[in-house]
């Protein structure tokens, strides 16, 4: 009888445990980075068209994203990323054919996506990269998963410039 | 001949009737408590090439030339002040969250650098909208020093 109480007991501390465990990690931002990802990659190709494909994903992303799993604090957080985020998406994925000007949006985009990785995680290891010549000489950064440099503001012209800043886990 | 004038007189009456439906204006005399202007710090010079260049469209308060009592003419007008509100409102700027106030700043120092606005057609009926190389550097270290100044804010 002992047993079957302590074998009760144990069960139900694993289940809760358990669904404490996926509730906390339902809060995926993976569509974001995947085509943040897709559009960074785009851009280092020079491909306009590849960038405004993946910034209208994204906006399908912010679309979609369910944020009734998140906590009041992290709902203000997202929200406040949101509303910019998406006008930068909106904005590369109408502009397919002028690279100069998604590119402006892009600078601004990676920040928004930066505090999205840093406040949620990204699920993956990133880097965040930095070229002091890029956005007129102002300096630009952007993340990327791979370690080699490959410049998404300067594309093929100067692929290799800049370096890593960050390691985001 | 008969038919002619069937056709003068049908265009004649159509061209009579659009001038009695007037989109609403946009205007609006007061300054808002969420206008650009008192949020970051705003020289008069600075206040007056935006109202000169900008708030046209992106204001509460069109200043409207007398062709615009013409129609269609200003149903064209009522679209352009629709899409250019949408996109950045001056009027309107201090109801944005913090991270959007810098991105439309950097936003208003990109399309005056890059001459996308003020827009060529606006600049053609608006001489006075038509920024020198002085103005255009005026403005663009003004939107500097006002995202300096909110950075540190927030």
């Amino acid at each position: 009888m002992k047993s079957i109480f302590i074998g009760l007991v144990i069960a139900v501390s694993t289940l809760t445990a358990s669904t404490a465990k996926s509730t906390q990690s339902t809060v995926s931002i993976k569509e974001f980075v995947s085509s943040y990802l897709q559009m960074k990659n785009a851009f280092t190709q020079d491909n306009s068209t590849g960038a405004a494909d993946a910034g209208e994903k994204m906006e399908v992303a912010f679309k979609n994203f369910d944020k009734s799993v998140l906590t009041p604090v992290q709902k203000k957080t997202f929200e406040d990323v949101e509303a910019d985020a998406k006008e930068h998406a909106e904005h590369i994925g109408k502009n397919s054919g002028n690279i100069a000007h998604q590119r402006e949006h892009f600078v601004l985009l990676s920040k928004d996506i930066y505090d999205l990785v840093k406040t949620f995680g990204a699920g993956q290891v990133l880097y965040k990269d930095f070229d002091p010549m890029a956005n007129n000489g102002k300096g630009a950064f952007w993340l990327s998963e791979t370690k080699d440099i490959k410049n998404p503001y300067m594309g093929k012209a100067m692929l290799t410039s800049g370096s890593i800043k960050e390691e985001i886990k | 001949m008969r038919l002619l004038n069937k056709i003068l007189i049908s265009i004649g009456t159509l061209i009579i009737g659009i001038q009695f439906f007037r989109p609403a204006l946009n205007k609006s005399n007061q300054v808002t408590d969420t206008d650009i202007s008192k949020i970051v710090t705003t020289s008069d010079t600075v206040q007056a090439l935006l109202k000169n260049a900008c708030y046209d469209c992106h204001s509460n308060n069109t200043n409207y030339p007398w062709y615009s009592n013409i129609q269609p003419v200003s149903w064209l007008m009522a679209k352009h002040i629709r899409q250019g509100k949408e996109e950045l409102n001056f009027s309107e700027f201090g109801s944005y969250s913090p991270r959007r106030q810098l991105s439309k700043l950097n936003g208003i120092a990109n399309s005056i650098r890059d001459d996308i606005m003020p827009l060529s057609s606006y600049k053609l009926m608006h001489k006075n909208a038509a920024l020198s190389t002085y103005e255009e550097e005026l403005l663009i270290k003004w939107v500097q020093q006002a995202r300096d100044s909110l950075s540190v804010k927030n």
